[in-house]
């Protein structure tokens, strides 16, 4: 694992009266232990991946307070896990990534939705939208809608988001509703403090098991129980949550001197409207605000009541709602025009932008319009204006200044991956064959569709390239080649993927990244990693599922051999065999063997062993720069620098330190007949004697 | 006591693996210490797989237990007009903070390092892609309050220590912190393991931010060399490479361009001496064994004295590199017959070739030493012919034009590379020899010299050719050079 919260879990045993110190998902795991949880599990994925670290790196404390913790096999089996709160007074949470995990568990969402939950049920999304994502860009707030279950949307501070967490399994259990707790990015890495509680044990748990099983038809999900639920939904659960939430205020509403306005946001916008509201000089540092705020801690359902009480009497008010499409601007609409409030104009999109994320600068923006639109009493209104243009006027002088725009820097390959080295490889195999279809899938090898590769054609979801090509597969006269790594294979790649490809006798190439872990989220174990934890099954293989699925075409490639990997891929492309052609392309994730390497290494020299380390190089004198070695490698590590010799001006090709000698830029050189610049340099610490001779007969020749 | 009516904010820009996290603790510890309430939050993700990333903190600079129980509103983004600390692990961050509007002339610290990670958009253009680093430091003296900018990666390295450390101690030294710097030292020892190398480190970036210790200058910008500097370069290079005759074979051919401006001759001279010594396998046997080389290897890899270094050098010589040492006809007749079949990539050889040792040097020194031979050879009569094609165009066009002639004596820079490359890139520069240097669409030297410009650039921008392509109009062919027809344009 990437992350080790080993020393932070301790964090996780504080009592009343304690300060929690740390970051938001650490506190939401300490919530969760303090509202009594039964069990938790979910799918590793950003921003959430370290709540799946943190739970597995506690698995003292959770047996200790009997709770079951499940490293999920995807999004769906975490969702159906939580059916065991569907007939039992027990207290679950999973955890995902939202939208993408959303939709791979909406099968069982949706189930778990319609029959109800006794025991509270919690989903924590982290809703991956804005700077920093690394999906599509959607919204969690439709899940909720169309199986009505409630949505969390707390002010991200971490007594507000532990508050919202415990508050959570209430409301799920007065209303008998799964409930999704939705984080953003930047709420799930916040460091703050809160006020500890003592950790509770759970009724029942593994150390006070069930004892009978009970069976209830009406909480089946086949008819006629699903038509009750769905009543039950509108009739019981729905007013029983509005109740709740009503009751126990679970929405906040900050009042304002300038009453004729007021801003409705959802609680995680919160924070950036009263930085905006401060900028433009009309709160104070601790939230104190001139304009009045009615903020949605629960997003949906929401509260028609609470949004007339808060809208009537004021001329305007601004919806501060990230994403789209606009469900809270439109209800807000609805429920004041259907309680005939009519008086009150109400802004949203149009003073804020309707896509995309919403920043400080864009939240300044809206803010700042409203204002000047709205026209509060006894306010300047040119005001606004001239200081959102006053703030923003060193970013235009920038643009000026700095003439056409900085280079961008999207995340790449780390240095050594093994991932690169294949995608070099398919760079050759198009120069010789031509261009031939990708079908790209999700994981660190997604980075090769950006420069400079470009290779994939389409991205579909986790585990689903081969399966997205299908039908694409028969349509060229050239075969297709579909990428896929270990955890899409294991997410959901060997039955939709490699199964269903079996199945149709499809006549594609997978090549599957082996690199032993679920890398792109955070080295964590998959069931064919190369080592496992204690609590985990020690030997499952890609290869034996596949020969037990019948894939008849299967052969490991040394991924840092280069012109191996072209040749096989070659061999593929070319092979008279009909049916699927299985390439696995075998090499470990180097940020973990790397991690295995370093103390290793460090120990062996502090021990005065013979150690050779190995660096490559680029001779300057001979690399004419035209930088056809970093158009097929993209390392970090092989770069340029100024030209030394002075009769040229293009800059040259050198490898800086942090190379880990993988060796592909050698590789490449002789698989792609680049050049004759490359060198490796074998540096050998702690010579022995014989070391030493020999460089010395050699000095003597060579100098 | 009146309290601060707004938080300190602090935006850290950082690349993957510069400890960026480590270093928004170091800063959450220090406020804790001082009794500030503090706030931190990132964007890890897939950012922190080598791409850029952000780290963005707030302090409230007032004890906790003098606020009353209130709690300030710290905002989780950054704002523009709204950040007091700006700091950059690397300089194109620093443009890219000012980019987006956190760097104000009448808030920002602005603390960066001036050294550069180049993004592979920039690493991997066949010329020079590199952002215009003095455009970044003008534009940061220009916008920032106060910035401290210097080389923070050599002082992280100079003391056995990672950039965040002198970061972080930037920071602390530029007085825009409302924390002291025993609670920033106290701060990086209750972080642990390597905590005496990052107080060096802090210490370092402090020292120079305060004012204490200057400011290391940037090493001095070689000027580019002067007309006489080149043709000293040029007859030293080629007396190298191939002994007194061949030098002033070269000083004559500079004489044979019968033009006075200083620039024109310098450029073509620059060109001319680049192209006169091409790498044959001859010259790449000969740079590979020489003692300073073994020297240079030593150093890039970092060996400590003592430490033997084996060399290991990939070679794949192939049908051309064979030709290339043929006698003219015999070599011309055998890359054609390559060329017909196909077999031009054909029957390369890959080798490893220990060259610290002693077999892989007798070999590889033993190529150099057909250095006598080479005036006889395929390669040298085939160079010489069109060096002389060349060199005539950039003659003719001086008596027309100045800034003609430069753009033409600028086009041997696109014939670069060894194997696929080099032949793509030769068969461009003939490509546009042939339609705009000897077949011109226009009589007008201004716009011969624009047209020349643009498909130079063309040939420049993308291995592929496709840019050359469209600026020809043509259709692109990626598995081949671009060749098109003269005056179809």
């Amino acid at each position: 694992m990437e992350r080790s919260f080993a020393e932070e879990v301790g964090k996780l045993k504080l009592g009343d009266g304690e300060t929690f110190r740390g970051e938001g998902i650490l506190a939401v795991t300490k919530a969760l232990l303090q509202s009594g949880v039964s069990y938790v599990g979910g799918y590793q994925g950003a921003p959430v991946s370290h709540m799946m670290d943190v739970l597995n790196d506690a698995r003292d404390i959770m047996d200790e307070l009997g709770i079951h913790i499940e490293t999920n096999a995807s999004e769906a089996g975490a969702a159906a896990m939580l059916g065991a709160s569907i007939n039992y007074p027990l207290r679950g949470a999973v955890t995902f990534k939202s939208t993408v995990g959303t939709n791979v568990a909406s099968d069982a969402l949706s189930n778990l939705a319609s029959a109800g939950v006794k025991g509270g049920a919690l989903i924590v999304l982290g809703e991956d939208y804005g700077e920093g994502a690394s999906i599509i860009q959607e919204r969690s707030h439709a899940f909720a809608m169309k199986s009505q279950m409630w949505l969390l949307d707390p002010r991200p501070n971490l007594p507000k988001i532990v508050d919202m967490v415990e508050k959570g399994f209430e409301l799920s259990e007065a209303s008998n509703t799964p409930v999704m707790l939705e984080l953003r990015i930047r709420a799930c890495h916040v460091h703050g403090t809160f006020a500890a509680k003592t950790n509770r044990a759970p009724q029942f748990s593994r150390r006070h098991a069930l004892e009978n099983p009970e069976f209830d038809f009406g909480r089946i999900s086949l008819p006629p129980s699903t038509y009750a639920q769905e009543k039950h939904k509108i009739d019981v659960r729905w007013p029983a949550a509005v109740k709740y939430i009503r009751e126990r205020k679970l929405n906040e509403t900050f009042p304002g001197d300038l009453e004729d306005i007021g801003i409705l946001c959802q609680g995680g916008m919160y924070n950036v409207t009263m930085r905006a509201l401060q900028q433009l000089g009309l709160a104070d540092a601790f939230g104190a605000s001139r304009v009045p705020i009615y903020c949605m801690n629960v997003t949906y359902p929401m509260v028609p009541e609470e949004i007339v009480g808060f809208c009537a009497g004021r001329r305007a008010v601004l919806v501060v709602e990230e994403g789209q499409p606009a469900y809270i601007e439109d209800a807000v609409q609805a429920a004041l025009r259907r309680n005939d409030v009519n008086g009150v104009k109400v802004h949203g999109k149009g003073m804020l932008p309707l896509a995309g994320e919403y920043t400080g600068e864009t939240v300044l923006g809206g803010v700042a319009k409203f204002l000047e639109h709205a026209a509060p009493r006894e306010m300047d209104v040119g005001h606004f204006r001239a200081a959102f243009e006053k703030l923003t006027a060193p970013k235009r002088r920038a643009a000026e200044l700095l003439g056409g725009g900085v280079p961008a820097r999207p995340p790449g390959f780390c240095v050594g991956c093994p991932e690169r080295p294949v995608f070099s490889a398919m760079k050759l195999v198009e120069r010789e064959l031509g261009a031939y279809h990708v079908s790209a899938d999700i994981g660190c090898h997604t980075f090769a569709t950006l420069p400079p590769f470009n290779i994939g054609h389409t991205v579909l979801g986790y585990g689903l390239g081969l399966a997205s090509n299908s039908a694409v597969n028969t349509m060229f006269s050239k075969r297709t080649v579909t990428i896929m790594g270990d955890g899409g294979f294991w997410h959901n790649g060997l039955t939709s993927g490699v199964a269903n490809a079996v199945f149709n006798q499809d006549d594609g190439i997978l090549v599957i990244m082996k690199n032993g872990y679920s890398s792109a989220t955070g080295t964590q174990e998959l069931p064919s990693s190369p080592q496992h934890s204690p609590h985990k099954a020690q030997d499952m293989g890609m290869e034996r599922a596949m020969q037990g699925l019948g894939v008849g075409w299967m052969k490991t490639v040394d991924n840092y051999n280069v012109g191996s990997v072209a040749k096989m891929l070659k061999e593929a492309m070319t092979s008279d065999y009909q049916g699927l052609k299985v390439i696995i392309a075998d090499g470990e994730c180097q940020l973990e063997r790397q991690r295995k390497l370093r103390p290793e290494t460090a120990r062996q020299l502090a021990a005065g062993e013979r150690v050779v380390r190995t660096k490559y190089g680029v001779d300057e004198d001979t690399c004419t720069g035209d930088h056809s070695c970093i158009r097929l490698s993209g390392c970090p590590t092989l770069t340029i620098k100024d030209n030394p010799d002075p009769l040229r001006t293009d800059p040259v090709a050198t490898v800086i330190d942090g190379c880990v000698g993988c060796g592909l830029c050698g590789e490449n050189a002789h698989a792609a007949t680049l050049c004759p610049s490359f060198y490796r340099a074998e540096v050998v610490q702690n010579p022995n004697a014989w070391d030493r001779l020999v460089a010395g007969l050699r000095t003597l020749i060579t100098h | 006591m009146s309290l601060p009516d707004r938080t300190i904010t602090i935006l850290v820009a950082a690349l993957g693996g510069e400890g960026g996290g480590v270093m928004a603790d170091w800063l959450i510890e220090a406020a804790a210490q001082s009794g500030f309430p503090a706030q931190s939050t990132s964007i890890p993700g897939v950012a922190q797989r080598t791409g850029a990333t952000t780290y963005y903190l707030e302090i409230y600079a007032a004890k906790r237990d003098q606020l009353g129980g209130r709690e300030p509103v710290m905002s989780l983004t950054p704002s523009p007009g709204n950040v007091d600390v700006m700091v950059a692990s690397e300089l194109v961050e620093a443009a890219r903070a000012m980019q987006n509007g956190y760097v104000s002339p009448d808030r920002t610290t602005l603390i960066a390092s001036t050294h550069r990670i180049y993004a592979t958009m920039e690493k991997m253009q066949m010329g020079d892609g590199r952002f215009d680093s003095d455009r970044a430091t003008n534009a940061a003296k220009q916008l920032a309050k106060h910035a401290a900018l210097f080389d923070m990666r050599e002082l992280a390295q100079a003391n056995g220590t990672v950039i965040n450390a002198v970061l972080f101690g930037a920071m602390a030294g530029s007085g825009a912190l409302p924390l002291a710097r025993e609670a920033c030292e106290a701060a990086i020892r209750k972080g642990g393991r390597g905590a005496e190398a990052s107080l060096r480190g802090f210490a370092a970036g402090f020292e120079i931010a305060a004012g204490t210790h200057a400011t290391p200058e940037p090493a001095a910008k070689r000027l580019p060399p002067v007309m006489q500097e080149i043709l000293d370069l040029g007859v030293a290079r080629l007396k190298d490479y191939q002994g007194e005759a061949y030098a002033n074979l070269f000083m004559q051919r500079v004489r044979s361009l019968g033009t006075n401006d200083a620039k024109l001759v310098g450029e073509t001279a620059r060109h001319l001496a680049v192209w006169m010594s091409y790498e044959d396998i001859i010259r790449v046997a000969d740079l590979k064994t020489r003692a300073s080389r073994f020297e240079r290897v030593r150093q890039e890899a970092g060996a400590k004295p003592g430490e033997p270094v084996v060399v290991i050098d990939y070679l794949k010589p192939g049908v051309e590199e064979l030709a290339s040492l043929l006698p003219p006809s015999m070599g011309r007749s055998l890359v054609s017959w390559a060329e017909k079949n196909g077999k031009l990539d054909a029957y390369n050889i890959g080798m490893h070739v220990k060259t610290s040792g002693m077999f892989g040097f007798l070999m590889t020194r033993s190529l150099a030493w057909l250095k006598p031979w080479r005036p006889h050879s395929y390669r040298y009569a085939e160079e010489q012919q069109l060096i002389e094609r060349w060199l005539g165009h950039v003659r003719d066009a001086a008596k027309r034009s100045v800034p003609l002639a430069l753009e033409i004596a600028e086009c041997a820079r696109i014939m670069k590379g060894y194997g696929d490359t080099h032949r793509r890139g030769k068969a461009n520069f003939l490509a546009i020899m042939d339609a705009l240097m000897e077949n011109p669409a226009t009589a007008d030297p201004d716009e011969q010299a624009k047209s020349i410009r643009k498909a130079r650039e063309a040939a420049l921008a993308d291995p592929e050719g496709k840019a050359l392509s469209a600026d020809l109009g043509r259709p692109a062919d990626a598995s081949k050079p671009v060749i098109w027809l003269s005056k179809s344009t």
